[in-house]
């Protein structure tokens, strides 16, 4: 009996000595908090905490707010009260007024916010070039509307469409570049763009696409969230092109996705994390852009659309590239 | 006396079994159930930021709770209060950026346009109920979509700050409902809605008007018999419960967010009903069942940061909840008709 009561003891203190040198090693904490994990451009922001996770054995902590407003101050002062991660990813713009809230609260903390930049200067960006990628994406859809019917499922109409999800800053930046593309690649092609209001309506992007397609555009950018299923979806329906955004979304309508940009929240994400394990800490205030020269942002031609594109289209499309990276193409980031 | 103490215990039987069915929940996602309980009570009570915490979740469950009873005891099932509260929260917020006002007035016509709306809102149905009598659930439920898309839209398109999330510009400072103290958003929405909670018991329980609309609930052949109009006072008790639904999202404009955002509180209409429910349409009940809710959601906040459940644990518990109670309410009838000759008879 006693020598249990030992052995307990033991036990207990041998449990308390490993939690105690758990906490006093140096190793790098991260939380990331959202509404929108399971989706798109969430999905990616995760695989790039988990590749982090896998290589440098950091703890992560991943936090679902939930749709209700109210309840955002409270998630944030939850994860920021203890100090107890080194780094805290914020991803949505409805988070944006509670984050300059909990970032006030907690000036210690290190708040990184993701796919933006606002006035704070008390928060870390990261932030994409999303002008960059779309303008690729534009300088495609130009050149292939131009082929006309040369080129399969493509009519006469000189016109190319973009459907968005909410009228907000960052959504227009991917239109500001998309037009920018095409009219330099293509300047005889239109540009038809439209805002869904909502970024969780497949239905309406569907029936918005319809619309563009119907007014002579064969190629749709689809720069809406689960609103842009419904763009890829008629795009098939019709037999017409869309194009992708955030992840990879040519399986979603095979023969009828062109391209997606792909914006890359783990490339983000995982730079950021190996800066922090390596020692180069974010100062909040700074902004991290992550662009085509970085890999933040990139343009995936599908694989069963490739073999397809015309050399002089390829050809042109690394040119721009080339010359985005160098600088000798400026891209216009909206206003 | 003796048959409210059987009607409470057998709520609290339905609610420690549905918690026993949520921490078998728990074991199966393993986690300690002892752990996740102990982090739901620490998130809902563990110091006095994270009270103010649960009664600020607990104000708009209450004011939905309410509305929720003066329908279910006049003998109407108002299922629209998300839609009244969405209409009451965007009519307040607009009267607090459009229409600048002395303070103090600014504060009560801006809640005073919210109640109006709710209740404009509830007219629809209520109308239709009256008139060709139209099953109020349906109508009111469906009601709540178009409730919460008009919204969407008037915040979208035809008021949107500039630049930013899809929300309407911050109402004025005259607007504010003030708050209770320096550490938390809870503000007086939780005086007014534990006011009007004594305030719709005393109607009840001591005013002729509020014994003829009880009667109407309970016995409604017997209340038109004894000469009320029945459908007069049924479109009025509609028109009640939509007002305090419009209060209470003009109540959560005012007080906490100051502004109107797209999809600004969804689920208090159905977590305020359930409420009501649960206390079995008693305002005073419900004061209870709403801070109950209150404390499962706060606390659930803090149970997604410290532990490896998630917070829709807590939504889980809530169905079981319901569940049960419904369950318990079931067997009760069996009991009663079955009394004396089938009992223990199989």
């Amino acid at each position: 009996m006693k020598n249990m009561f030992r052995k307990c003891i033991i036990a207990g203190a041998t449990l308390a000595a490993s939690i105690g040198s758990g906490s006093a090693q140096d190793k790098v904490s991260v939380a990331a908090i959202s509404g929108y994990f399971a989706q798109g451009f969430g999905i990616s922001i995760v695989d790039g905490l988990n590749k982090a996770k896998g290589e440098f054995g950091i703890d992560l902590k991943l936090v679902d707010t939930g749709n209700r407003a109210l309840d955002y101050e409270e998630q944030f002062a939850n994860l920021a009260k203890d100090g107890q991660y080194d780094l805290i990813f914020v991803m949505g713009w409805e988070l944006v007024d509670a984050l300059t809230k909990a970032s006030e609260a907690y000036p210690n903390q290190r708040f990184v916010f993701i796919d933006g930049v606002l006035d704070s200067k008390k928060i870390v960006y990261a932030n994409f070039a999303e002008e960059q990628g779309s303008f690729i994406a534009g300088a495609l859809a130009g050149m292939i509307e131009n082929q006309g019917s040369a080129f399969d499922k493509i009519g006469d109409g000189k016109a190319i469409g973009f459907v968005g999800g909410r009228d907000i800053p960052v959504i227009r930046n991917f239109l500001g570049g998309y037009e920018q593309g095409s009219k330099y690649a293509a300047p005889d092609v239109k540009v038809n763009s439209v805002f869904a209001g909502t970024f969780d309506d497949p239905a309406k992007g569907s029936e918005l696409a319809l619309a563009l397609y119907g007014q002579g555009a064969d190629i749709v950018y689809n720069v809406a969230g689960p609103t842009g299923e419904g763009v890829m979806q008629a795009s098939a329906g019709a037999d017409k092109y869309s194009i992708g955004v955030d992840i990879d979304m040519c399986s979603s309508a095979p023969g009828n996705v062109l391209a997606s940009m792909l914006k890359r929240g783990d490339v983000a994400v995982y730079s950021l994390i190996k800066n922090e394990v390596e020692g180069n800490k974010v100062v909040a205030g700074s902004t991290h852009t992550f662009d085509l020269a970085s890999g933040g942002v990139e343009v995936k031609v599908c694989d069963d659309i490739a073999p397809s594109i015309p050399a002089d289209v390829t050809a042109k499309l690394d040119e721009i590239k080339k010359g985005i990276a160098d600088g000798s193409i400026k891209v216009d980031r909206a206003k | 006396m003796n048959d409210k103490l059987r009607a409470f215990s057998g709520q609290l039987v339905a609610v420690l079994i549905a918690l026993a069915m949520g921490a078998v929940i728990i074991m199966l996602i393993d986690e300690s159930p002892i752990k996740v309980f102990m982090t739901l009570m620490r998130g809902a009570f563990g110091d006095q930021a994270k009270i103010a915490g649960t009664l600020l979740q607990t104000t708009p469950i209450l004011i939905c709770g309410i509305a929720a009873c003066i329908g279910l005891r006049g003998g109407m099932f108002n299922v629209g209060i998300e839609g009244q509260l969405f209409l009451g929260g965007f009519a307040a917020a607009w009267v607090g950026f459009a229409m600048p006002l002395p303070p103090g007035l600014h504060v009560v016509v801006a809640m005073a346009v919210a109640v109006i709306a709710g209740a404009a809102w509830v007219s629809i149905p209520a109308f239709f109920r009256t008139r060709y009598g139209t099953n109020e659930v349906v109508s009111t439920i469906l009601s709540n979509y178009v409730a919460v898309l008009l919204t969407s839209y008037l915040t979208i398109f035809l008021f949107k700050r500039p630049g930013g999330w899809s929300e309407t510009p911050p109402i004025l400072a005259s607007a504010y409902l003030p708050e209770l103290f320096a550490f938390s958003r809870l503000n007086w929405g939780l005086i007014i809605g534990l006011v009007l909670a004594l305030f719709v018991a005393w109607f009840f329980r001591s005013t002729a008007k509020g014994y003829s609309i009880s009667m109407v609930g309970s016995a409604p052949k017997f209340a038109e018999y004894g000469g009320i109009d029945v459908k007069r006072q049924g479109f009025l008790v509609l028109l009640a419960s939509g007002a305090v639904g419009g209060l209470a999202g003009g109540i959560e404009t005012l007080g906490v967010h100051h502004r109107f955002m797209e999809g600004f509180a969804p689920g208090f209409g159905f977590d305020g009903l359930i409420a009501a429910l649960l206390a079995n349409g008693s305002p005073i009940g419900t004061i209870v069942t709403a801070l109950f809710f209150g404390a499962l959601r706060n606390g659930s906040l803090l149970l997604e940061t410290d532990t490896n459940a998630s917070r829709e644990i807590i939504t889980v518990i809530q169905a079981l909840i319901i569940l049960s109670v419904s369950a318990q309410v079931l067997m009760k009838r069996r009991g009663d008709s079955t009394a004396g000759e089938r009992r223990w008879k199989f």
